[in-house]
């Protein structure tokens, strides 16, 4: 038997015969299982073809695999709180966990955390890569989503916190799932949330593209690769099918049940929806516990597999080389993940780890010599440098004149006190 | 001879005779015509094709005068144009050319009475003509315009502003095109250029002041005049720069920040609208216009809005602006009092710079100028304006015109001081900026105390006033780091806000500007850790309070304050939720809470806002549920079910260890309560009821209650919501004997229910059963009666119109049911004691049984109970009291061979055999 081209992922609440399964869409037979825990939902992803990551549920750690290991336990990533979401950047060189309301930034070849980035105001639910890496998306209960240059993520000093590209805010409801078409930063998200709307925005320019309103929550939603449709996952386990290239062009639609494509057979919530890389089939999985696989053209469930608790992860990918060959090793060694900040107190400072060499954002349209790259990463250090320290100035100041203020507060309660007491006892 | 017979034949003897008459004379005159009127052809030179004013002139008579070189004829034909225009408008559209043509070119005639008539055609002409239309001819227009205002004539020039004013009135956008050259006639009108000898510093700006002793007014009127158009002008380049490049702060308005529009091809051909290129890298974003407007009006200018361009007019017009005021203060050192010809002065000095700011705030972002804008003129205007910075109205002044013009203007006079003062703080205050906190700590403290003095005793501030006293507030704010400044700031402005009759503008920018603070400070303490603002806390957390008690007087005003109780639910603020939580039943109460009779956009706001109460405690709960039943609309009740669904512990949306929000015996009781959808007492008070409205039957025990259609149709999708949740519960076993101890405590007593009710009852255990739930016999004793007081129903009334509706649902729910509880169905045919119903209940219950028997869903069903059908079938025989065969009774015989008699092809095996 030829070695399958597409695998489909899937992992349960109870993860009482695996915590993640892999079986061939076509056949529906189990190949791998992956044993240990359970994961959380959208929290289980592929890191660089080489290491399966699943957010542990409930507990504070993340658990890899070796693809090929299935046994195995390689490693526990210990966090500070339960892992939300998780995703990892399809070149493998960035990890991205979402970890109550704050979201953590790895360095997959050093193990260094390097950004923590605080601008949600409630739990992160969905975090996204786009397919070039160049930018991630997060969603969150606040109803607010985030898009984030990975690079000017990393750029930013320290004292102000990084900014988002975009900030979406018409959502009114916490944001169920969001994902990423195909183009880079070019490309168009889609995103669904309880407020019964799925919205599909422009990345470049943060536009919004299209808005639909269901009758029911959407708990998942999916693009497929050519983007002519969005599927979208109800809380009633009905699967929509929305048409993106239907005429007239309306913005701002409600969809027809009646009239427009729905696939019923899942009992309860569906969680998760993916399209394989022929936009022929589509993987779903719901709350009733199970995973189904449908044919897109026709709307007729193909497969069936069952699981013992509520599906919790279920997408395809194109088959890893090395993961059926028992015998393979990974391209590259994992390194310890780190807990800390890089650079935060406590932890090895740049100067005693070496060179950390990141990017900048005028990457492309560079063109000078090397001499003249070299000054301007100079000036840009010492101006960093700078200020950092007037932000840290400035931060000490307010601070101090806070202090001040409070002091003289106190200062005017004792005088009035020592002056009342003081009246009292004169008349006395 | 020649000379004789010529006489002869002059002179000829005319002989008269008696009798004959007389013969007529060569020269008379032939009088027998009759004629109506006298027409004097000369003067009727009707052209039917054109027609004329009322001196009979046509359009191109009238225009071909206007060269003449009579300024008397001129002047007549601007006039007769006019009433001409007036009188036949279509005129416009076919001559427009030539019109405007000639109209322009008399802006610059020597005569003022001609220039007069000119400017009032113009102001006639130019609201009917559109600014799309105007546009090919525009460059002529505004050709003849420059050449008015540069003209030698002192007299050209000061009409020539009249005509700036009329154009600027319609065709702003029009005139913004060719501003460059505009603002040099600005510049012109005002000061002429030095020699290039003279200009020595750089710094030196090459304009003077210059003053002309050949004009009727004086110079300082004549700056006024100049002065004011520049604004109005500025003002039009504002507005349009703003469009362009909104700033940050504009967009910010949480909801409305990037509306959906629907492309519309036609807007972008037209070139109204710039089509906006997006690269990969942030700051590149080129809009560009698929066709401009360059091709029509020749070229065009960038104006303004490059940086450049914007900083050599702002050089040069600064110094003569500061010049202006010099030269009018100077003489009288008199403290800060102004007279109001001065505040006149001061006020539009100060307008011009702080629209000039305007401007370069609103450029591209990549090329900002503030640094630039501080190091030039910080000094300047620390010296000239800031000195004696609370300017006022010099008082004997104002007392004395009073007596003398006895008008209100003085009054306003009197009042825009503040606004005279706000601007200069505005403009000052955009100088500073949080890095040169220090060393402008002097003068930032003085304005500071002016603004919070003027809020704090402002009682009576006007919505302008107060507009721009809350711009410097917020741009103070943005400058300020220091906690206890700002928070002095904040408190004045909530003083303000607290006052009790403001009128709904006021309110409605107070909000506004609270909530920006609001949201900005979110900001900063997540990324700096900064403890929050005390005031902003009261304000917020004293919110939904005041939204309770607004109640419905205010519904633009409580939608302004629910968008701001929602944006800080969405980031958790535990101050405003547990002041939310406190409000919530007084905001949902069913009968005067806020919640039922706002507009639908608040209400579905405040449906959703359900969801980020931390608890939902069991009296609100109570309250949602009465909303439910006083007919909330139906959208919204499907969406507050799944709310709360989400929110209660079944739903286990995300794995975390969020706890949720509502008791799950609380949760389950108002699911059941909803379901029933009428209270306790209604149900009791119902069982009495003797009305038509009841359906009973002898055969069952339970009687229904119709309930009116509209009610039905809203309940049905209460139920259907309700059935949704049901339906994602995990633990069945234990939710389905929950229900059923429910029903049967308190349903299974009463002998009338709603018929909604019971439909309700019925969908719910449809969606809860299982394999392996087994209800109980009191269970299927109750759903028994109900199903076939249902299908009596439905059966006696068919022909009701008014219960239409109700079938379909109905009858689906019964069939399901019986399909999936086979005990209960043998309990109903158990049930069907023929004995006990009288002779018109027969032929339902014979149609019954027909169309049980037909259904395809329960046949295997009625094939098991075969027995009681039959059995039942010779009882309705026995029964029936008429002898003839009727119709129904036939139909069921029919259908009973058919169905439940041996099957066919087995009698027939029988019969080979």
């Amino acid at each position: 038997m030829a070695a399958p081209m597409e695998l489909v992922l899937s992992t349960d609440a109870a993860g009482q015969v695996a915590n993640c399964s892999v079986w061939d869409p076509l056949t529906g037979s189990v190949l791998l299982t992956y044993r240990g825990g359970n994961s959380t939902g959208r929290g289980l992803a592929v890191l660089g073809g080489q290491y399966l990551l699943g957010g542990q549920l409930g507990k504070n750690y993340i658990n890899v695999w070796e693809l090929q290991r299935k046994d195995q336990l390689q490693q526990k990533i210990v966090c500070p709180a339960p892992v939300t979401c998780l995703a990892a950047s399809p070149n493998g060189l960035y990890l991205i966990a979402g970890i109550s309301q704050s979201i953590y930034l790895w360095e997959v070849c050093t193990g260094r955390l390097l950004s923590i980035i605080n601008c949600h105001y409630q739990d992160v639910t969905c975090l996204t890569f786009t397919d070039d890496s160049s930018h991630f998306l997060s969603g969150a209960k606040d109803s607010l989503v985030m898009v984030w240059n990975v690079y000017s993520v990393l750029q930013v000093e320290a004292s102000r916190g990084p900014e988002p590209r975009h900030l979406w805010s018409l959502h009114s409801l916490p944001i169920t799932d969001l994902q990423c078409g195909i183009g880079g930063p070019q490309s168009h998200a889609v995103t669904s949330s309880l407020d019964q709307t799925v919205k599909l925005w422009d990345i470049a320019s943060g536009d919004i593209l299209l808005s639909v309103l269901f009758d029911v929550r959407i708990m998942s939603v999916a693009l497929d690769p050519a983007e002519y449709h969005i599927f979208c996952g109800g809380s009633d386990g009905s699967i929509f099918q929305v048409d993106l290239l239907s005429w007239p062009v309306h913005r701002d639609r409600t969809f027809n049940q009646e009239q427009e494509k729905v696939f019923k057979g899942h009992r309860n919530q569906v969680t998760c929806l993916s399209v394989s890389l022929d936009g022929s089939m589509l993987v779903s999985g719901s709350h009733d516990e199970t995973v189904c696989i449908w044919d897109i053209q026709s709307k007729q469930c193909l497969r069936t597999v069952t699981h013992r608790g509520p599906v919790t992860n279920a997408f395809i990918i194109t088959a890893p080389a090395n993961m059926l060959k028992a015998d393979s090793k990974p391209s590259f060694p994992l390194p310890r993940f780190n807990k800390h900040l890089q650079g935060a107190e406590g932890c090895e400072g740049p100067e005693s780890g070496g060179v950390i060499l990141r990017l900048g954002r005028n990457q492309q349209d560079f063109d000078g010599t090397y001499l003249q790259r070299a000054e301007q990463l100079h000036d840009l250090l010492g101006e960093s440098e700078g200020k950092n320290l007037s932000g840290l100035v400035e931060q000490l100041r307010s601070r101090t004149s806070e202090l001040e203020e409070e002091l003289n507060m106190v200062r005017k309660i004792n005088k009035d006190l020592f002056d009342f007491s003081a009246s009292i006892i004169t008349k006395q | 001879m020649t000379n004789k017979r010529k006489r002869q034949e002059d002179f000829q003897k005319v002989k008269l005779k008696v009798g004959k008459k007389k013969p007529k004379t060569a020269n008379a005159t032939d009088t027998n015509f009759a004629s109506k009127t006298i027409r004097l052809s000369e003067q009727l030179k009707e052209d039917s094709a054109l027609p004329t004013n009322r001196r009979k002139l046509n359009i191109t008579d009238l225009l071909s005068q206007m060269h003449h070189y009579n300024a008397g004829v001129k002047h007549s034909a601007l006039v007769g144009l006019q009433e001409l225009l007036s009188l036949h408008p279509s005129l416009i559209d076919t001559h427009i050319s030539n019109i405007i043509a000639e109209v322009a070119a008399v802006f610059t005639d020597k005569e003022p009475t001609v220039r007069m008539a000119a400017v009032s055609l113009l102001k006639y002409l130019t609201p009917l003509i559109p600014q799309d239309k105007v546009a090919p001819f525009f460059p002529l227009v505004s050709a003849h315009l420059s050449s008015a205002m540069t003209h030698i004539f002192v007299g050209i020039q000061e009409d020539s502003l009249k005509i700036l004013d009329v154009l600027l009135d319609e065709y702003p956008d029009l005139l913004i095109d060719r501003s460059s050259m505009l603002l040099n006639n600005f510049l012109e009108l005002i000061s002429h250029q030095k020699c290039s000898k003279e200009v020595g510093g750089e710094k030196q700006s090459i304009w003077t002041l210059s003053i002309n002793p050949n004009r009727k007014i004086t110079s300082q009127k004549w700056r006024l005049n100049v002065l004011g158009r520049l604004k109005k002008f500025l003002h039009a380049l504002v507005k349009q720069a703003v469009e362009r490049f909104p700033n940050n702060e504009h967009m910010e308005s949480v909801f409305s920040a990037n509306k959906l529009s629907d492309i519309s091809w036609t807007e972008y051909a037209n070139g109204n609208q710039p089509i906006k290129v997006f690269s990969s890298s942030e700051q590149e974003k080129v809009p560009f216009r698929l066709r401009t407007l360059v091709g029509i009006t020749g070229n065009t200018d960038e104006g303004l809005s490059s940086t450049n361009n914007l900083k050599i007019f702002i050089q040069s017009i600064v110094p003569l602006l500061i010049e202006c005021w010099i030269e009018e203060f100077s003489g009288d050192i008199s403290g800060n009092l102004l007279n109001p010809v001065s505040h006149n002065l001061l006020l539009l000095v100060l307008s011009i710079i702080s629209l000039l700011w305007k401007l370069s705030e609103h450029q591209d972002p990549s090329q900002k100028m503030d640094g630039w804008l501080r190091k030039c003129y910080l000094k300047d205007f620390k010296h000239h304006f800031m000195k004696r910075f609370p300017y006022s109205l010099c008082e004997t002044m104002t007392q004395k015109k009073k007596i003398k013009s006895k008008d209100c203007v003085l009054t306003s006079n009197g009042l825009d001081n503040l606004l005279l003062n706000l601007t200069l703080c505005d403009i000052m205050v955009s100088l500073a900026s949080t890095e040169t906190l220090d060393e402008d700590a002097q003068w930032l403290a003085m304005i500071q105390v002016f603004v919070t003095e003027k809020l704090m005793y402002g009682s009576n501030l006007n919505c302008k006033q107060l507009k721009g006293l809350l711009e410097v507030t917020s741009r103070l704010l943005n400058i300020q780091r220091n906690r206890a400044t700002t928070e002095k700031l904040i408190h004045a402005v909530y003083m303000v806000y607290q006052q009790k009759d403001l009128l709904f503008p006021v309110r409605s920018m107070l909000l506004n500007f609270f909530s920006k603070v609001y949201l900005k400070e979110e900001d900063i303490c997540l990324n700096l850790g900064r403890s929050r603002s005390k005031v902003l806390s009261r304000w917020l957390s004293n919110l939904p309070l005041q939204l309770a008690q607004l109640g419905t007087k205010n519904p633009n005003l409580s939608a302004l304050m629910i968008e701001a109780i929602y944006t800080a639910a969405a980031r958790s603020n535990k101050e405003l939720l547990k002041s939310l939580q406190n409000a919530a039943c007084q905001i949902y109460d069913p009968e005067d809470g806020a919640f039922m009779f706002l507009p639908s956009e608040s209400q579905q706001l405040l449906v959703q806002l359900m969801y980020f109460l931390p608890h939902i405690s069991s009296d609100l709960l109570l309250c949602l549920n009465r909303c439910i039943k006083e007919k909330l609309p139906s959208t919204f009740v499907s969406m507050l079910i799944g709310i709360l669904h989400v929110r209660s512990s079944f739903s286990c949306w995300t794995y975390s260890a969020q706890e949720s929000a509502l008791n799950d015996t609380d949760y389950f009781s108002f699911l059941f309560s909803t379901l029933t959808g009428f209270s306790a007492e209604k149900l009791t008070c119902m069982q009495n009821n003797k009305s038509h409205q009841i359906c009973r039957t002898r055969v069952s025990r339970v009687s229904l209650y119709l309930t009116d259609q509209a009610y039905f149709a809203h309940q049905w999708i209460v139920i259907k919501a309700i059935c949704q949740s049901l339906s994602s519960l995990s633990a069945r076993l234990q939710c389905f004997d929950i229900l059923q101890n429910a029903i049967i405590k308190h349903l299974g007593g009463l002998v009338v229910i709603p018929d909604s009710t019971a439909g309700a009852i019925l969908c719910a255990i449809n969606t809860l059963h299982d394999r392996c739930c087994i209800p109980n016999d009191n269970l299927n004793r109750f759903l028994a009666s109900c199903c076939y007081s249902i299908f009596n129903f439905l059966l006696t009334r068919e022909k009701d119109v008014e219960h239409n509706q109700k079938r379909d649902p109905l009858w689906g729910a019964c069939i399901s049911l019986l399909s999936m509880l086979p005990n209960v169905l043998k309990l109903m045919l158990q049930n069907l004691q023929v004995s006990k119903a009288c002779q018109e209940e027969l032929p339902v219950i014979a149609q019954l049984l027909r169309l049980l028997l037909q259904n395809t869903q329960l046949r295997s069903h009625m094939i098991t109970n075969a027995f009681l059908v039959q059995q039942t079938l010779q009882d309705v025989m026995n029964m029936k009291s008429c002898e003839i065969q009727e119709q129904w009774l036939t139909d069921l015989q029919y259908c009973f061979n058919v169905y439940l008699s041996k099957p066919p092809n087995e009698t027939a095996v029988r019969m080979v055999y």
